[in-house]
């Protein structure tokens, strides 16, 4: 995960700055109708939200989609496909992007492998969001020593070195630990994505909210008397909906990298299982005579991740008009 | 490091084995028919040059009270002169710093050695070596300075600690002769001589000075293994103090010449001036490539599938072929619910695919599919039915025959023939391949039968102490076992593996399927008195009884494939699996 | 300024210290191999697995195994021994660093080069064609996974394997002993693993400068008859460029650490690859000391940067 601090740091910069939000201005329209608006002018992000609804519907409904082209299922192993050393062949009319090193077919693995990456991005971007946001609130909002404390927690676990946490966390757990809370496979790669990941999120919107608290309209929503949890639920959080959604789109690339670097170092997911780090990691031994095994999963992940990235820029134009291309 | 899983636990776990009369007195003995060009009587080298070995990972020790695994043998063998040592090409051990074959006493309870005189330490010790550096060998190996794996095959010696000591003790029962400082008897609580003799060929016998070592011994652990004082035709380089400056831990081993070392007291020639151990090439692929296209190379192990392709189909001289000695199965643990059950067994065995299971470790080269257990080359492997088996259907068809495993399948109680229960085996394998490749093979063919399978992947070390040997870790498949032989008998490949005596529920435990059957355990009882052609049908006679009760998929006997750079004259000795380096040279 | 850096120091010290603490919990308490069983390697009977805890103090209470393995780090820097092959983790972990260290610094050269120059021109030529093109590409560099771009080039340009072979592949770097061809070797991974920072500090640059250049002081400048380039360099970059080197400075930190995907693609033998290769090998003594040891890197870089930060600013140190 060598790419994703600073463009989540990086992200972070600018839009402090510029003091965002400007839902206060306009008053015909709610900050995510003007947010939707501007978003709808951007081709680009539009076109990759297709394919980001497409890589969606893909992992949905893999299944299907292995069925209807006819493709063998992504765990069948044809050795037959393999030659006398065990190396696998290329892509032919019935294994349209080849087989890999068991002789399981490349392009039904692909499909599926959008379902783990997909699974994991979406699930451990929520928790991610979640714990993000409420400390994130409370640090900011309530400020005092629960700040000290959280802002000192978040330090602490930004100068983890967060692949090597992770790594750690994957090993331990990998038979499931803390009396079992923590399952091994997936719910251990989505723990660790999140556990390295929140500080991130509980940064920025710590950040956001320090500076809402100090806006007018809740000066004078406190002035009229309005309880703290008022505030809060009332008049930060809704102003808060937009940026969270931004950096939770940003946040999701990252968080499919994460998961693919995971995978490619063998933690986690049981192995076998279609995803695209693994096959990208397995390819490593046989990608000189093999290169179908390596570039369709690296095709794919890069894609996907593309896609987001994309959407997530024109989200982040659209929420900042300012900086905006 | 998976090159030996359990080899030398398959010989020394044998206590009573009567090894050296069984190799010696055995008359089938088929090792050498089996054996590649480089097998046989190793051709005169030229003398000189330096050889550079690539391996991915370190040897465990240096120490040779402490080395047990392949990489550490290797450099022993080629530093140390070990009472008795292998050499390439002949089954039985030879003498080393043994004058001749150990003398056994007539009650079996006692064996003599005598030393070769003149031998001596290489620098900074540089004194003739005596019998009380063998005897301080085996004291220092009791202290818990110095942990290893051996002491529990010398606990009855007489007076031998049955605990770990602080320092190093006096053991009655290794006796120096007063009248000849080189004469040496180890006196044995138990009619156990020739199993003992046996073992003398064990890294652990390499003499070690007292007044040089002790310093060492007493650090916690023992830091001797950074001191080493070489014995043999080799040494790692040291400076003026004796630390062995040539070890850089993770990186590289610099072996040269001991200047001490008199090669005519010696059965090794030691043609190369220096050997480099590169324990730092950590992409096998990458190094593959660099031994079949420069000089002066040779790879430390089995290389990966794409390279063995390549020299197989363009560089076939520079393959050395070594019969592995040994079968590898996937253990089928029987007391664990559905695998209690013997005709769902079968109908693993049958419906397996154990070509598949070769491809994963890199095709037909790698070895043949097992058809019982006994490996060939061993005794009892022709008695056993040879390759062909013994000719159970359910491991007729290498490849996996489907109708015969449905017909187990609804023998066993499961009407569609598939099973339906509820039931998730755990199988576990190393964290790399070949052990993952092969154990998700083995996967995929239980599913085909509808078993749930949970495969877990463990750092290779782990798989078997802290999973496969553990039966409280309720280990359904161990998806990388292999038994190895020391030396060519029977007995050392099923007792330990089969018998449901051996059974150690408190871990340790090698009978991996948990075989119990008091009828072959009774049988491998009588077996184990018999000797020659009788040793040879009786134990073929229990591998079929084994096989019957498929208590393993037997899915591979394989060889052990290393490659060499053209200009290497490459020796390998299958004793340790590997190239041996006082025996190759440079062309 | 002596009392901030102290300050910043002792609290260096802390933060080490609660990460050595959860270290100590993940590869201790929670589940995971037993260091005794791995040191005994295939015999692992009761007795033998008794002096081993014994020698290594393993029987001792978790709490007094922590207490005097934190003693060790923080008094004497020992990071204990591997239990696999006895090896000292500190020794290996000095050892490998440089390697990490040509690893990091080449490839910051060459994101700082590419990234900036890249940075500056988009936002100079905002909305041009050339622009747009960097920008998009700019944005597929960040979505290309390290080592999935490495084995590409790998295929693609290595000497043994590559299609068009002209680069030392996998392994060159620490078959080479010379400086020069460690050199050569090393100018793959330092692109692979300079490609997404390039591309996220050109982002980022594009962003900081177009912000800056919107300012009235900057109106004023050009106003005043500045010319262009003046403008850029002399005003624009300069503010534009203070937050890239907090981000640089977390950025190296972390890459002490997470390096290991282009380590282990390469076969570069540095600080990651080490960890990964004990990871394997459930060498857990290894990985603990190897982590302890990054956040000490991500801590002291941060530490820099902070003081850098205050030498430059002055108004930091109030806050």
């Amino acid at each position: 995960m060598s790419t994703g601090t600073t463009e989540l740091l990086g992200a972070e910069g600018p839009v402090q700055e510029t003091g965002i939000v400007d839902g206060k201005q306009v008053t015909a329209l709610s900050p995510l109708q003007l947010f939707w608006r501007r978003l709808r002018r951007d081709k680009v992000a539009m076109v990759a939200l297709i394919i980001v609804v497409l890589a969606i519907l893909v992992a949905i409904f893999a299944p299907l989609i292995v069925k209807a082209t006819g493709a063998p299922q992504p765990n069948v192993q044809n050795p037959d496909l393999l030659d006398d050393f065990g190396s696998p062949s290329g892509p032919t009319a019935h294994d349209w992007l080849g087989v890999d090193q068991r002789g399981r077919d490349v392009f039904s693995r692909v499909v599926y492998g959008t379902r783990i990456s997909l699974l994991v991005a979406f699930l451990s971007t929520i928790i991610v969001v979640v714990i993000g946001v409420v400390l994130g609130l409370i640090a900011g909002y309530y400020r005092g020593w629960v700040d000290s404390l959280l802002t000192r927690a978040m330090d602490v676990m930004l100068a983890f070195p967060v692949l090597l946490l992770a790594i750690g966390l994957g090993v331990a757990c990998a038979d499931g630990c803390l009396n079992n809370t923590i399952k091994p496979g997936l719910t251990v790669v989505v723990t660790v994505i999140a556990l390295s990941l929140w500080p991130y999120m509980a940064r920025i919107v710590r950040g956001q909210v320090l500076s809402l608290r100090e806006k007018e309209f809740v000066e004078a929503a406190r002035s009229l008397g309005a309880s703290n949890s008022r505030i809060i639920f009332r008049e930060i959080l809704p102003n808060l909906v937009a940026p969270i959604i931004v950096y939770g789109t940003i946040l999701i690339p990252q968080v499919i990298l994460f998961e693919a670097a995971l995978s490619f170092l063998g933690i986690g997911i049981e192995p076998g299982t279609p995803s695209w780090g693994s096959m990208i990691s397995d390819a490593v031994g046989v990608f000189d005579i093999a290169w179908w095994f390596m570039t369709f999963p690296g095709l794919a992940l890069l894609l996907v991740v593309l896609a987001f990235n994309l959407v997530g820029d024109g989200l982040q134009d659209a929420l900042n008009p300012r900086t905006a291309k | 490091m998976f090159r030996i899983p359990s080899r030398l636990l398959a010989a020394l776990a044998l206590v009573a084995l009567t090894a050296f009369v069984a190799a010696c007195g055995s008359s089938s003995d088929k090792s050498s028919g089996s054996a590649s060009k480089q097998q046989g009587a190793p051709t005169k080298g030229k003398k000189g040059g330096k050889l550079t070995q690539l391996g991915a990972s370190d040897v465990d020790f240096l120490d040779p009270g402490q080395t047990y695994y392949t990489g550490g043998f290797q450099v022993i063998y080629a530093t140390q002169t070990p009472l008795y040592a292998p050499k390439p090409g002949e089954a039985d051990a030879v003498p080393a710093l043994a004058s001749g074959p150990p003398e056994l006493s007539s009650d079996k309870k006692s064996v003599t050695v005598t030393l070769k005189k003149g031998i001596k330490f290489a620098p900074p010790v540089n004194r003739e070596i005596q019998a009380k550096d063998i005897k301080y060998a085996f004291e220092r190996a009791f202290t818990k300075n110095v942990p290893n794996q051996y002491t529990t095959y010398f606990s009855f010696i007489e007076g031998a600690p049955a605990k770990p000591t602080s320092s190093p003790q006096d053991i009655k029962g290794i006796v120096i002769d007063p009248k000849d400082p080189y004469k040496i008897t180890f006196k044995l609580t138990k009619a156990q001589a020739p199993g003992f003799a046996a073992f003398l060929i064990m890294p652990v016998t390499s003499p070690v000075p007292r007044e040089y070592a002790a310093k060492f011994d007493k650090q916690s652990p023992s830091t001797y293994n950074e001191n080493v004082v070489a014995s043999g035709p080799y040494m790692v380089a040291n400076n003026a103090a004796g630390k062995d400056t040539g070890y850089k831990a993770g990186k590289s081993i610099t072996l040269v010449r001991n200047p001490n070392w008199d090669a005519s007291k010696d059965f090794r020639p030691a043609y190369l001036d220096e050997i480099d151990l590169r324990t730092n090439a950590t992409d096998s692929n990458v190094s593959g490539r660099q031994v079949l296209q420069g000089q002066n190379l040779v790879l430390d192990t089995n290389p990966p599938a794409q390279v063995l392709k390549r020299v197989v189909q363009r560089q076939k001289d520079q393959l050395t072929t070594l019969p592995g000695g040994g079968f590898r199965w996937f253990p089928l643990n029987m007391t664990i619910k559905p695998l209690d059950n013997i005709n769902v067994r079968k109908a693993i065995l049958a419906a397996f695919d154990r070509t598949a299971a070769i491809k994963a470790r890199g095709g037909s080269f790698v070895g043949i599919p097992g058809t019982h257990f006994i490996p060939p080359g061993i005794g009892g492997f022709d008695e056993a039915g040879g390759k062909k088996g013994p000719g159970f259907d359910f491991l007729a068809n290498p490849k996996g025959d489907l109708a015969v495993a449905t017909k187990y399948m609804k023998a066993g109680g499961f009407a569609s023939g598939k099973y339906t229960g509820s039931d998730e085996l755990l199988m576990v394998t190393a964290n790399v391949d070949p052990g993952k490749a092969q154990a998700e093979v083995a996967k995929a063919q239980l599913e085909k039968l509808g078993f749930k399978i949970r495969l877990r992947t463990v750092p290779q070390d782990a798989v078997y102490t802290e999973w496969c040997q553990q039966p409280a870790k309720k280990v359904a498949i161990c998806g990388s076992a292999g038994w190895f032989k020391d030396y060519n008998d029977p007995q050392s490949m099923l007792e330990p593996t089969f018998k449901g005596s051996n059974i150690s529920k408190e871990g340790g435990n090698n009978n991996l399927a948990q075989l119990n059957n008091p009828k072959i355990d009774k049988a491998m009882d009588d077996a184990a008195l018999l000797e020659g052609d009788q040793r040879n049908q009786a134990w073929g006679e229990i591998d079929k009884m084994i096989t019957e009760q498929a208590p393993a998929v037997p899915f591979i006997w394989d060889n052990t494939n290393l490659i060499h750079a053209k200009n290497v004259n490459a020796v390998g000795n299958a004793y340790m699996n590997s190239y041996d380096f006082a025996f190759s040279s440079i062309k | 300024m002596a009392t901030y850096i102290i300050r910043r120091l002792l609290w260096t010290v802390l933060l080490l210290w609660v990460v050595s603490g959860i270290t100590f919990i993940v590869f201790n308490v929670l589940p995971s191999a037993d260091p005794a069983l791995l040191r005994a390697g295939r015999r692992a009977e009761p007795e033998i697995l008794k002096g081993i805890r014994e020698t290594f103090g393993l029987d001792r209470p978790l709490i007094v195994q922590y207490l005097d393995y934190i003693k060790h780090v923080f008094l004497q820097f020992d990071f204990g021994r591997s239990y696999r092959n006895d090896v000292d983790v500190r020794s290996q972990l000095l050892d490998r660093l440089p390697n990490t260290i040509y690893l990091i610094i080449g490839a910051v050269i060459v994101w700082l080069t590419v990234g900036l120059s890249v940075g500056m021109i988009s936002a100079v030529k905002r909305g041009s064609f050339l622009d747009r093109f960097s920008m998009t590409t700019a944005l597929v560099a960040i979505s290309a996974p390290v080592y999935w771009l490495g084995l590409v080039v790998l295929y693609l340009f290595s000497k043994d394997i590559g299609r068009f072979p002209l680069l030392p592949g996998s392994g060159a770097f620490q078959d080479n002993t010379d400086i020069f061809h460690k050199i050569e070797a090393l100018i793959m991974p330092w692109c692979v693993l300079a490609t997404a920072f390039a591309a996220i500090y050109a982002r980022l640059l594009r962003a900081n400068l177009l912000e800056v250049l919107g300012e009235d002081y900057i109106r004023t400048a050009r106003a005043k008859g500045v010319s262009e380039r003046r403008v850029i360099f002399h005003h624009g970059m300069r503010s534009a460029l203070t937050p890239i080197v907090t981000v640089l400075g977390l950025d190296v930190g972390i890459l002490v650490g997470g390096a290991i995907l282009t380590e282990s693609v390469f076969n570069i033998p540095g600080i990651g690859r080490l960890t990964y290769d004990a990871i394997q090998r459930g060498d857990i003594i290894t990985v603990q000391g190897a982590t302890l040891f990054l956040a000490l890197a991500v801590c002291l870089c941060n530490l820099l940067v902070d003081v850098m930060y205050s030498v430059l600013d002055p108004r930091v140190r109030l806050s």
